[in-house]
């Protein structure tokens, strides 16, 4: 059999022919691969669970159907590479259906291979249905078959006993809430629709605040007429959050890469680490929970590879010997809160003060405080790892974990204790949808500032500005002096050129505080933020577009790249 | 390469020229709107609109074509296309002088685009179609609008 099956393989993976039919119908393609992804992601939190409960006859189930689907669709379809494969660990799987084997670990990890090694066929099939050439997965696959198959083989010679430890009725159970949300009577929506109600509903709003405004029907406004008015405004703002909540999804999907991580890692660096998982149902955006999966994962990774301690350690500083990682989330006063947490050995302030002083990042002398300190482990390259592993240490990690953070508007903060633990906070606005904005005026245009990046506006008085080659380029604002942007110089837009006329508002920009000198504030409202497309990628200091209430567009701006402008342009005139 | 050019299409004109694009990546035609100006764009790109909650980059053809600004009139009008930018297909509104008609133009009115040395960049031409003794250009609206268009990779 298996030599049979190694001759079939010569042709994966996925030869173009078996694309043939998936070419002619790319939405069936699009439905085959959406739900591949998706069984894909069941099989593996089953997995994870059942890497606890070995032999649980659900949690076998819940692995078996998925992959009996995805074996059954491929084969409809004609995709043989992948209904290979699934074929190969669905007869592995049955043997533990039917009693005659328990999945010990060594099973599991093949098992979770297999996910793996599908997940990236299946995505391949997508890249190449879009005309772009593959990759060549056919020897991964081959060798995770070979594997399977020897697995099976040595049946007799492992019989791993089920593991019965405390520690399982600590962990959630991650199959039986996916199990739950899928009892729910969920459907499965494309979200381009989404996107486009959002877009129906944003473009209702205007409409609605037009001619609520509309000064010709304010003068007649009589009681039945404004009645109806407020009526109409309350049912489009009720419509309006409820299209919001559509985007909205649970964080699990995020939280269970992590616990994979987790387990990969731990077993790596041959340190016993117990995940605890919190808050998973809570909701963001959707693409909020695609964004911060990865970073959520370096951090895990960082954990792991220099917080916890190994076991001997552990027991010798009168610890667990098993390291405890918490994970949760959860809502907070309009935020959604992740908390990471460790039981670790928890920074190290007095070596990262060192490492700073040895690369200049701090100067001598000065005494910043501890908070300042741990905040350095978010400057590039910063590392006091003194070992490179093949976990982490290289430095690279931290300084993008803030990057992704502060792209999603969000902000992380540090709380450690020596020898106790570390836990990373990390707020995030609760949709990336709407953002809540200042709106300034700069000639005939208008502006949307994130609040987030704002510290103060104020009207300086002559004697807190100061010039430089003839030009207002310095603003004291009580202590500090700050460097003075002109947003309509810098968007060669027309405008007020005398800062005492204008206003200033003061923009922060992870440390750095710059002064934007505009010609008014006209108030504060809620944009929903649009992106203005690949035409203007490379536009910097704009975040992108929202809808005003007249129905124009109003630029939003990006502070990070206002700062960047303003240095560039700086650097340009000297 | 001419056979699968004939079809229907959608003429306008600059100046005095007139030029075609296909009919079916014509999304629909609106009268001249407020647009937002963005900065750092070379001068063509006029800026961003509102087209119903959808934020689409607006192109002065005019302007794009070397052409110089005309004023704005009750015939100037945005042609709302469908392009493919960087593998993806967006929305973009190109503003013209004013729209003519749409044309069924057959292979047999097609010609290559004629060899205009170094001085015409010939690139986003499909062809130039004869009809009824008038000449009209038609655009490859991906290579004019497109992430080929190396003035807006560069701004």
């Amino acid at each position: 059999m298996p030599g049979v099956c190694r001759l079939r393989l010569r042709n994966t993976p996925v030869t173009d022919d078996e694309l043939a039919f998936l070419r002619d119908d790319s939405e069936m393609a699009d439905l085959f691969l959406a739900e591949a992804l998706d069984h894909l992601g069941t099989i593996e939190a089953a997995l994870l669970a059942l890497d606890e409960r070995p032999g649980d006859i659900t949690l076998l189930n819940d692995i078996f159907r998925p992959f009996h689907t995805i074996k059954g669709n491929a084969g409809a379809l004609g995709v043989t590479s992948v209904q290979e494969v699934a074929h190969k660990v669905e007869n592995l799987l049955d043997l533990a259906r039917s009693g005659r084997r328990t999945l010990g670990p060594a099973d599991v990890d093949v098992v979770l291979r297999a996910v793996d090694v599908l997940s990236s066929m299946i995505r391949d099939v997508g890249v190449r249905l879009s005309g772009q050439p593959g990759a060549d997965l056919a020897p991964v696959a081959r060798a995770l078959i070979e594997s399977v198959d020897l697995l099976i083989s040595g049946e007799s010679e492992v019989r791993p006993k089920p593991d019965t430890t405390d520690t399982t009725e600590r962990r959630p159970d991650v199959a039986a809430t996916a199990r739950r949300s899928e009892e729910n009577g969920a459907i499965k929506v494309d979200t381009r629709k989404l996107d486009s109600l959002v877009d129906a509903v944003g473009e209702l709003i205007v409409v609605q605040s037009l001619i609520q405004e509309d000064p010709a029907l304010a003068m007649r406004l009589e009681e039945r007429l404004a009645g109806n008015l407020s009526q109409l405004k309350r049912i489009t703002v009720d419509l309006q959050r409820s299209a919001m909540a559509l985007r909205m999804v649970p964080i699990r999907q995020a939280f269970q890469k992590v616990s994979r991580i987790v387990r990969d890692l731990s077993r790596k660096a041959d340190k016993s680490v117990e995940l605890v998982v919190s808050g998973e149902d809570t909701e963001l955006d959707r693409k909020m929970v695609e964004e911060i999966a990865d970073p959520l994962m370096h951090m895990v990774r960082n954990s792991i590879d220099h917080a916890v301690e190994p076991p001997a350690v552990r027991t010798a500083a009168g610890k667990h010997p098993q390291a405890r990682l918490t994970l949760s989330a959860y809502h907070q006063g309009g935020h959604i809160v992740i908390e990471i947490a460790d039981d670790g050995r928890g920074l190290d302030t007095e070596r990262i003060k060192a490492r700073a002083l040895e690369r200049g990042l701090i100067a001598p002398g000065a005494s910043p405080s501890v908070e300042e300190i741990n905040a350095l482990i978010f400057e590039p390259g910063f590392s006091t790892a003194e070992k490179v592993t093949e976990i982490s240490g290289r430095g690279v990690g931290m300084d993008v974990v803030r990057r992704n953070i502060d792209a999603l508007r969000g902000r992380i903060e540090i709380a450690t204790a020596a020898g106790k633990g570390t836990t990373f906070t990390i707020r995030l606005p609760l949709t990336l949808a709407v953002l809540d904005g200042l709106i300034v005026g700069v000639g005939c245009e208008r502006f949307v500032m994130p609040t987030t990046g704002v510290r103060e506006s104020l009207r300086p008085l002559a004697s807190q500005v100061h010039n430089v080659h003839g030009s207002p380029r310095m603003v004291q604002v009580r202590d500090s002096l700050l460097p003075l942007v002109s947003l309509g110089e810098l968007f060669a837009l027309p405008h007020e050129s005398d800062p005492c006329k204008a206003t200033v508002v003061v923009i922060q920009d992870a440390g750095s505080r710059v002064g934007l000198i505009v010609d008014a504030l006209l108030g504060k409202q809620e944009v929903l933020i649009k992106s203005l497309g690949e035409t203007f990628a490379n536009v910097r200091g704009i975040a992108g577009g929202a809808i005003l209430g007249d129905g124009r567009i109003g630029l939003i701006l990006d502070a990070h790249g206002i700062v960047e402008l303003e240095r560039g342009v700086s650097r340009a005139a000297a | 390469m001419t056979e699968a050019l004939g079809g229907k299409y959608l003429t306008f004109t600059l100046a005095t020229e007139e030029y075609g694009v296909p009919v079916l990546r014509v999304r629909e035609i609106i009268k001249m709107m407020d647009i937002t100006e963005v900065p750092q764009v070379p001068p063509h790109i006029k800026g961003v609109l509102n087209l119903r909650g959808k934020v689409i980059p607006v192109i002065d053809m005019r302007l794009k074509f070397g052409f110089t600004q005309a004023e704005i009139t009750s015939r100037t009008c945005i042609i709302v296309v469908e392009v493919a930018v960087a593998a993806r297909r967006a929305l973009m509104g190109i503003i013209v002088d004013h729209v003519l008609e749409v044309l069924n133009i057959v292979a047999d009115e097609i010609e290559q685009t004629p060899e205009f040395g170094d001085r015409v960049c010939t690139d986003y031409m499909t062809g130039v179609a004869k009809v009824r003794g008038t000449v009209k250009i038609l655009l490859d609206l991906d290579r004019v609008l497109g992430t080929d268009d190396a003035a807006l990779r560069a701004a």
